[in-house]
This record gives structure tokens, C-alpha cells and sequence, in this order.
């Protein structure tokens, strides 16, 4: 189980090396956002409570988790193809437990995104962020969740579509809006009430807190609130409810309906 | 090897798919009562139209689907209860080549190697092993996408025989490759089964290959018309052929059904007619319909005019267009 999943754990990260316009693509977009929004929205921007707080600083946690989502969906969408005429038409004839192309894409899902986000952490101090040692294990902790979220969640789509354009609409649909309104554009404190239920309810806004708050706060004061944990229970239930439904999926094998 | 080399490579019984269907489709039966045996070290062909249930058969015996009813078992193992063990002895070549573009050959075949667990030492063995027959010598280093598309399929093939399968699957392995990279395909092929007793599986449409074969199997609308050597397979037809083209061949055809022992079919802008005395007919035709014929030829049945015989149509049309 180990060696198939490393190796294709091992794959999603040389061919995201080789192909530059993805690495670009994916990182290039929420900066270019963070700093078109951040620029444009900064003179403006006076939520209740966040006084000193500019738009830059609001959006950063957003745009990594941004970072996150897109890392999940890049390498899961390839699969749609790969699966009818590329290398896991192999995978699946092959001895390796299904389950392993799961946590290889996950895996690899996972350090393609720490790799981007990581460099761009340096940036908190710029920002004027108070982020101590203790908060940065806890915010990779948080993007640990994110990302087993995100690309479970998107393996479990492009695993049941039969075109890349499926996968795009159900992108901008679905995905974009579950990390539009986890609270990365806009704080949800003075959204109207249908908004805010939706956003309480979208198990993406969790996984904020748990980038959001270690920037601002010792572990030894974030730890001590039951709001923190709550949010840790939630992400990390949504990733792993996720997860559990790709293996599940994938190893599912067509069934043939009884005879007539 | 130590098995028992009269156990056959590939043995179905009574197999039968059905396709759920959709909302707007109904459930459709792809294979029924399929039954086949293969033994050890053969080279068999399977062909069809298309839509006949080659691509259903190909896709169970690969394990990418379990079917309706019967059962598979590949040297002895049970393809659908023990899945992992049948598969451990079985290369796949499939008809979209199933390599990674991006990535070197070598880092292809290494993935290979990982997910049928070969250890390290082995491995550059059998890459070094593989390498006298195939192409490939220099190019290991190089991205698959950069190969042509004869040196991307012996990429393949080299890749799936690293973990020495006894059984060998392959798809219309040959489809997309010139004339010349099809029958260096075939050789590899052939000579892999006779000096490496793999026993091969594959599927096509070029009978030029399936006459290569030990064995033939011909599908049509998910149920076997057929399955044995090429040779038995031709002599079934007996007679020589008569083959006419040309214009208005209904009035030809009608005309040749009143004569009395022979067996007339009119398909794909062609006559053909077997029977006795093929000589006089011809005499006879040329006399009353000189104008209307544009050839005329006796040929020996080939395994194309059993094909023909057997499903009714010319392979270059879909199931469909027949209907």
C-alpha cells in the first residue's frame, strides 16, 4: 500500500515541477487577487471591530486558503483523463490496492500546496502579523486539514465525471463558492442572516479559523477556547468524511446489472 | 514455472454483462453466455464490429468492471472472488496508451515497478533485459512525449512485461501505428509468446494479424460466432468465393438465387456467391450483365470473408449503421 501511494504521491510532484505554467497558474493567481483586492479594497475597507486591520491583511489567511483549493483541484482534475487514457488505467489493472491512488494524490496534493504556501508565510511580518513558532506549526496544521479537504473533495468529483468541462462548472458552482463564503472575502460577523447560516454551516469557514487564528494568537491562548477546537472538530470531520467517501469510491468497482 | 501448464491461461464460463442503462437509456446486455478457453501459451485473437462487446470483455478481464453473471479464472485463480492474485500474473497493454507523457520513460517504468512491488535489483535487470529487443536503448531518459508513436507502444509493452506476466492483454495495441511499426509490433509479439510461452490475449480488426494467431474468436452483439485456429476457421466456409462489384447488383442478385445450390448475399456494395460450378456462373454472368459489372473474381475464403459471412457486415461499419 505504502510503495504504490508514494510513488504516486512522488509522480503529482515531478509533474507539477515540469509543467511551469501550473506552477505559475496556481500560484500566481491568488497573489495577483490578494494583491489586486488588497490594493483596491485597503482605502475602503472598515469592518466593524477589525479597525486595524487593512483589506491585504484581512484577505492573506483567504488567499492561502485559496492556495489550498487550488492545489486540490489541479491535481485532482487531471485524473478525469488519466483514468480513461493515461497512466491509472494502468494503476487499476495493476496488483496495488485502489486505495492507493487516493492517498497519492492526497499526499502529493498536500505537499504541492504546503511547497507554495509555505514561502509565502514570510510574508506575515510585512503584514505587521504577530505569528510566533507555535502559531506556524498550528497554521500548517490547518493547511494539513484544508488540503486533505479540498482534494479529497475533489478527487470524489473528477472520479464520477466523464469530461474536464464537467469538473469546471461543478468548480465554479461549488468549490469557488465554499471559499467565497468561508469568511476569505468578507468577515461574516455583519453578513445578512441567510449568508451567515450559510457560512456557519460551510465546513471551509473551520478551516479558516484554523489559519486565521494562529497568526494573531500564542497556541497557549487560541488552545484554551472552545471556539478554536470547535472549528478543529468540524474541518477536520468535513476532511476526513471526504477522504473516507474517496476511498470508498474508489474502490467500488462497476457492477454489471442482473440479466434481463 | 511451476504450475500445471494444462490448467488453462484464460478460462470463462457462461459470462454475461448488462449495462444499468440511464435515464433515458434502458439496460443493455453487452455479453451473453460468453463461454472460452485459452490455454497456456497461446496467441488468440478476439474480434468484432464494433459495439460487439470486445471492449466489455477486454474491460472485465482487466477487473475494471465485475460482470452480470459467470465466472473468469486466469491460470487457475478466480478473477472476481481473488481479483489481486489473477492480476499479479497479467500485463495490460491498453488501447489509449496508459504512460505518463510528462515523465521519462524510465520514471514510467519505475512507477511500474512500484505498484506491482518489484524489488530494485530485479527491476534494472529486467529494464537491461528488455532493451536488446526493444528501441529503446537511448531514449530511456527521455519524456515519453517526445517518442513516436511505435517507440511509445514498445515503451509499453516493455513497461507491462517488468513484472513477467504469463498472460498478456492488449487492446487494438496496433491501432495508430504505419504499417511497418504494426508488423515490428506483431514480431515482438509472436516472439514473446514462442520463446517466453506468454500467452497472449488481443483484441483487433486488422485480419492480417488474427491470421498470425493460434486461435480466433469472432463476437457479435455480446454472444461468440465463433473460436478456433484461422485455418479451421477459413476451411468452414469449404468453397471458393465469387465476388462481384458493380452497378444495379439486386437484378444480379435475384437473378442468381433462381439458380438452383447456391448461396447468394448481397452486402456492402458486393455479391458474393458460393456454390458449385463458380466458373459457368461467371461465364454466364458476363454474358447478361457484361454492363453492369465492374469486377469479377473466385478468391479462396479468408478469415475476412468468414467475418463477413458470420456477422453480416464489412468491418468498417458500427453495429449501428447496419441496423
Amino acid at each position: 500500500m505504502i510503495r504504490p501511494a508514494l510513488t504516486l504521491a512522488r509522480r503529482e510532484l515531478v509533474r507539477f515541477f515540469r509543467q511551469p505554467h501550473r506552477v505559475v497558474g496556481s500560484l500566481a493567481q491568488p497573489l495577483l487577487i490578494w494583491a489586486f483586492l488588497g490594493a483596491g479594497f485597503s482605502p475602503s475597507f472598515r469592518a466593524p471591530g477589525l479597525a486595524n486591520v487593512s483589506y491585504a491583511e484581512y484577505f492573506y489567511p483567504g488567499m492561502l486558503l485559496m492556495l489550498m483549493l487550488f492545489a486540490g483541484i489541479f491535481s485532482t482534475i487531471t485524473l478525469i483523463e488519466d483514468r480513461a487514457q493515461g497512466l491509472m488505467q494502468g494503476v487499476l489493472a495493476s496488483p496495488a490496492p485502489r486505495m492507493a491512488i487516493v492517498l497519492g494524490k492526497v499526499a502529493g496534493g498536500m505537499a504541492i500546496a504546503m511547497l507554495q504556501a509555505a514561502p509565502l508565510l514570510l510574508a506575515a511580518p510585512f503584514l505587521a502579523i504577530p505569528l510566533t513558532f507555535s502559531g506556524l506549526i498550528w497554521i500548517l496544521i490547518g493547511f494539513a486539514i484544508a488540503c486533505l479537504g479540498f482534494t479529497a473533495l475533489g478527487f470524489l468529483i473528477a472520479w464520477n465525471m466523464e469530461s474536464t468541462a464537467g469538473f469546471h462548472a461543478i468548480m465554479s458552482v461549488f468549490l469557488m463558492p465554499l471559499w467565497m463564503l468561508s469568511g476569505a472575502l468578507f468577515p461574516m460577523d455583519h453578513a445578512p442572516g441567510w449568508l451567515w447560516a450559510l457560512m456557519t454551516v460551510n465546513p471551509v469557514t473551520h478551516a479558516l479559523t484554523l489559519i486565521r487564528t494562529p497568526l494573531y494568537h500564542p497556541a497557549s491562548e487560541f488552545l484554551a477556547t472552545t471556539a478554536y477546537w470547535n472549528a478543529l472538530l468540524i474541518a477536520a470531520t468535513w476532511a476526513g468524511l471526504c477522504l473516507w467517501l474517496a476511498l470508498w469510491r474508489v474502490n467500488r468497482v462497476e457492477q454489471g446489472k442482473t440479466m434481463p | 514455472m511451476t504450475a500445471d501448464p494444462q490448467i488453462p491461461a484464460v478460462a470463462i464460463h457462461r459470462l454475461g454483462h448488462c449495462y444499468p442503462g440511464g435515464r433515458k437509456q434502458p439496460p443493455r446486455v453487452a455479453l451473453n453466455g460468453i463461454d472460452l478457453l485459452i490455454p497456456q501459451g497461446a496467441f488468440f485473437v478476439l474480434t468484432g464490429p464494433n459495439g460487439s462487446g470486445k471492449s466489455t470483455l477486454f474491460r472485465i478481464l482487466c477487473g475494471l468492471a465485475r460482470p452480470s453473471t459467470g465466472t473468469i479464472h486466469l491460470h487457475g485463480h478466480d478473477l472476481i472472488a481473488t481479483p489481486n492474485a489473477a492480476r499479479a500474473s497479467m500485463g495490460v497493454v491498453f488501447q489509449k496508451p496508459a504512460l505518463d507523457k510528462h515523465l521519462t520513460v524510465m520514471e514510467n517504468f519505475r512507477i511500474h515497478a512500484d505498484l506491482h512491488a518489484i524489488p530494485g535489483h530485479l527491476f534494472a535487470q529486467r529494464v537491461r533485459d528488455a532493451l536488446p529487443w526493444s528501441d529503446l536503448g537511448e531514449r530511456l531518459g527521455e519524456r515519453v512525449e517526445t517518442l513516436s508513436g511505435g517507440l511509445a507502444r514498445q515503451a509499453e509493452l516493455v513497461k507491462v512485461l517488468l513484472h513477467e506476466p504469463r498472460l498478456l492483454l492488449l487492446d487494438e495495441p496496433t491501432v495508430g501505428l504505419d504499417p511497418g511499426g504494426r508488423l515490428a509490433f506483431m514480431a515482438t509479439l509472436q516472439r514473446l509468446q514462442k520463446k517466453r510461452g506468454v500467452t497472449i490475449l488481443m483484441t483487433s480488426h486488422i485480419f492480417a494479424e488474427a491470421e498470425k494467431a493460434d486461435l480466433v474468436a469472432i463476437l457479435r452483439q455480446g454472444q461468440l460466432l465463433a473460436a478456433d485456429s484461422p485455418a479451421r476457421l477459413s476451411a468452414r466456409l469449404g468453397q471458393e468465393l465469387l465476388v462481384i462489384q458493380g452497378e444495379d447488383l439486386q437484378t444480379m442478385a435475384k437473378a442468381l438465387t433462381d439458380l438452383p445450390g447456391l448461396a447468394v448475399q448481397l452486402q456492402n456494395h458486393e455479391l458474393r456467391v458460393r456454390g458449385e460450378n463458380l466458373l459457368q456462373i461467371m461465364a454466364t454472368l458476363l454474358k447478361d450483365h457484361r454492363e453492369r459489372i465492374h469486377t469479377l473474381a473466385i478468391k479462396q475464403p479468408s478469415l475476412e470473408d468468414l467475418y463477413i459471412h458470420l456477422t453480416g457486415r464489412a468491418l468498417t461499419l458500427d453495429e449501428e449503421e447496419c441496423r
